[in-house]
């Protein structure tokens, strides 16, 4: 069948998403944060009670300028804010509303990145100038890439010369991706990059991803390692590197030996860059790549996709998870091992089964 | 040819060649991992604006979504205007109006004659506008979009010719639709299929007058009647639907996503009708065999398709830089020949492997027909989004 036409789901399932988030602020604090289907079903019949009362599971969804409390027992937290005659808290964002103790905020339901120093992010140039490139990381402003922040060809460490910044569109140009880290913060909250280190530079040889926003519980969040490889089961040497950006653009791409964000540590660090040897940083041309390789990038996109749509954040163990899940699916399933599609219902499948459920 | 800008994605030459090279494979890989003909999945309901003659609403999982309502009044047909069709036999009759201008009377009652044998409705009787979030609407795609569902919807005047009441009144109907998301990729087959299930689920109430009088209307809505009736054994033909169809190589891929439109080598959009279906040709005599045979009949019956119109749409891909291969690449430094200069990286280059490269020139005759081919076969493509959209409960 080449076309599958669903019926709308009633209105409380959407919520799932909800209840199946994992809040990371501790919920010791006397409130339930990880609610309960029951108890979320009547929040939402009862919808006028949405004024903090007695009862603490309030998931239903408020929208900026929705007077959350008027009682100044409440303190504010993100994404509201008070006016002062009459007292009110004010949601400022539309997002669930969370309570920690005395803490009113308001979980935004999408929200742009908001660069911090040291996050690994994946960007997209929008923009040549004369000594920078400005580079889309989907936060509010555009970072910038500063020339000085590139390793250059050459493999010395030498200055900036004129004819560096004439050549500046070899680097990178207009729609280029590339993989770096944030160095510094404006005030303004805009981000400086850097890419001096071997892990960063150009991407090739594969597909890339954008999630959105953190919120809804789905996304891309912090974690120990934002890059890493995967071994796509059938070849020995088939692996598949991934590059969580912080931001939620997501890469995943043929793994090349030394090569990549994903390369282990050991690789020449910032000083020794001089002594590596090829180098691709700056490369458009993709390698030979194998069918079955194509194939199994297609099928991580799917889970992380799939992970996305249903609510479940996404780090390296999810990931790992679910790619050896989906193909166990396409084993079990009888179409085939070939069948990448993880879509609709197929997709549910796969994130119940992750959870366990 | 027809320009359609679609939005302007900004793809690295890297990713352009990756796309270019699963989507040429055989068969193709998708980045999202569906077959060369599947669609992504839709949510579909009609019936959900209240102050609407009818409406439906289509939501892919990505949340890209498209609502249509349908409204109609009653507006007065004006008598002097020629309509495109059948210019030469209404310029004539109005020759011979105005020269036996006296004689008024005979001359209405043949003209009533004439005018119910053969209804023609007009064009302008469809008011159709697009809108789509963050884009103006005068804007070229949109004006684009909106001309190529209406001409999939007046091409074959059917619609045109159910809202004809008598010779002096006739229905206006305003489709309205709204994409309320940002495009996340080519709207029109979602638009299309949007449309499609609001014109089936419009309704409008039963006409009570008889021949010219005013038109006076059954207040009850009950008794109101459905433009395009449900039971397949009348006579009556369904709205078009517009499918977007790409061929990259030899490889032909329905319902294309915005990465793979970026890398196409020609995208066509195919406007196709279930055309009325001709008296049903069982005339099985057994009454035990009757049932079992329109069961059956239902199964196996062809549908008959009929092809409305065929558009190119100018794929983005056509608009890219192509990459640069290492060997003239000065900053991937260890790969070039020592001798290698800086090249302008906007120069072209034979085609290397991995390095991408815009296609030029238009597309193989082969190839289109084939696209065509594949929409239209029995147990086509056509054929199984009609299916489909017959699954969805009106109302």
């Amino acid at each position: 069948m080449a076309i599958t036409i669903l019926k709308p789901l009633p209105p409380a399932n959407t919520q799932n998403a909800a209840t199946a988030y994992n809040s990371d602020s501790d919920s010791d604090g006397g409130v339930d944060l990880e609610g309960d289907v029951s108890m979320m079903a009547t929040a939402l019949s009862s919808k006028p009670s949405r004024h903090v009362g007695g009862k603490g599971y309030d998931q239903a969804i408020v929208t900026p300028g929705e007077i959350i409390t008027e009682d100044s027992q409440w303190m504010r937290g993100h994404g509201t804010y008070t006016t002062p005659d009459p007292y009110a808290i004010v949601a400022s964002v539309a997002g669930t509303l969370v309570k920690t103790n005395k803490l009113l905020s308001v979980r935004p339901l999408r929200a742009r990145y908001t660069p911090e120093i040291g996050d690994l992010v994946i960007g997209r140039i929008t923009e040549v100038q004369a000594r920078r490139w400005r580079v889309d990381v989907g936060a509010s402003l555009l970072a910038q890439l500063p020339l000085s922040a590139v390793n250059l060809p050459g493999g010395i460490q030498r200055r900036r010369t004129e004819t560096d910044e004439l050549q500046i569109r070899t680097f990178f140009s207009e729609g280029d991706l590339l993989v770096a880290e944030v160095q510094q913060l404006h005030n303004d909250g805009g981000a400086v990059l850097h890419t001096r280190s071997l892990k960063y530079g150009k991407l090739r040889n594969g597909l890339f991803l954008a999630v959105s926003g953190t919120g809804g519980g789905g996304g891309v969040v912090r974690a120990r390692r934002q890059a890493f490889t995967l071994d796509a089961g059938r070849a020995a040497n088939d692996k598949i590197d991934v590059v969580l950006g912080v931001n939620g653009y997501i890469w995943i791409s043929k793994h090349v030996e030394g090569e990549g964000a994903a390369a282990e540590s050991a690789g020449p660090g910032i000083t020794r860059v001089e002594e590596s040897v090829g180098l691709n940083v700056y490369s458009s041309q993709n390698d030979a790549i194998a069918p079955e390789t194509m194939r199994e990038i297609a099928r991580v996109r799917g889970v992380v996709e799939a992970l996305v749509q249903h609510g479940t954040r996404v780090d390296e163990d999810t990931v790992t998870r679910g790619y050896n899940e989906a193909v166990e699916m396409a084993r079990g399933d009888g179409d085939g091992p070939d069948t990448l599609y993880l879509g609709g219902e197929r997709g549910k499948r796969l994130v119940d089964a992750l959870k366990g459920r | 040819m027809a320009t359609a800008t679609t939005q302007h994605l900004l793809l690295s030459p890297a990713e352009l060649a990756y796309l270019h090279s699963t989507l040429s494979l055989t068969p193709p890989i998708r980045p999202d991992g569906r077959l060369a003909t599947q669609f992504r999945p839709l949510t579909a309901e009609t019936g959900i604006l209240p102050g609407t003659y009818g409406s439906a609403r289509v939501c892919f999982a990505d949340g890209t979504e498209a609502i249509v309502g349908v409204k109609a009044d009653v507006e007065k047909t004006r008598r002097t205007r020629i309509s495109p069709e059948g210019q030469n036999g209404r310029r004539q009759r109005r020759k011979r109006q105005i020269g036996d201008d006296v004689g008024g009377g005979e001359e209405e009652e043949e003209e009533e004659e004439e005018e119910e044998s053969a209804i023609v409705g007009e064009n302008d009787w469809v008011e159709m506008t697009v809108e789509i979030l963050g884009h103006r609407d005068d804007d070229n795609s949109t004006v684009f979009l909106a001309a190529m569902l209406s001409e999939a919807l007046l091409s074959d005047g059917e619609l045109t010719k159910k809202l004809w009441i008598n010779r002096r009144f006739h229905w206006k109907l305003y489709i309205d639709i709204i994409l309320i998301s940002p495009p996340l990729s080519y709207p029109l087959p979602l638009l299309s299929l949007t449309t499609h299930l609001a014109l089936l689920s419009t309704r409008l109430p039963r006409l009570k007058s008889e021949a010219d009088e005013d038109p006076m209307f059954d207040d009850d809505w009950a008794a109101s009647q459905p433009i395009y009736p449900s039971s397949r054994a009348s006579s009556s033909s369904r709205p078009p639907i517009t499918l977007l169809v790409m061929a990259i190589g030899e490889n032909i891929i329905f319902d294309p996503s915005k990465e793979e439109l970026a890398v196409a080598d020609s995208v066509l959009a195919v406007s196709v009708v279930e055309a009325a279906v001709a008296a049903t040709t069982t005339t099985t005599t057994d009454d035990g065999d009757v049932d079992v045979d329109m069961e059956d009949d239902r199964k196996t019956r062809r549908r008959n398709l009929r092809l409305l119109s065929v558009r190119t749409v100018d794929p983005p891909s056509r608009l890219t830089a192509p990459g640069v291969p290492n060997a003239v690449n000065a900053a991937a430094w260890g790969q070039a020949p020592p001798g290698a200069s800086a090249k302008d990286p906007g120069v072209e280059t034979e085609d290397v492997e991995g390095v991408w490269r815009p296609p030029r020139g238009g597309a193989k005759m082969a190839v289109l027909s084939a696209m065509v081919q594949k929409v239209l076969e029995k147990g086509g493509i056509a054929d199984e989004v009609l299916d489909g959209l017959d699954g969805v409960e009106l109302e």
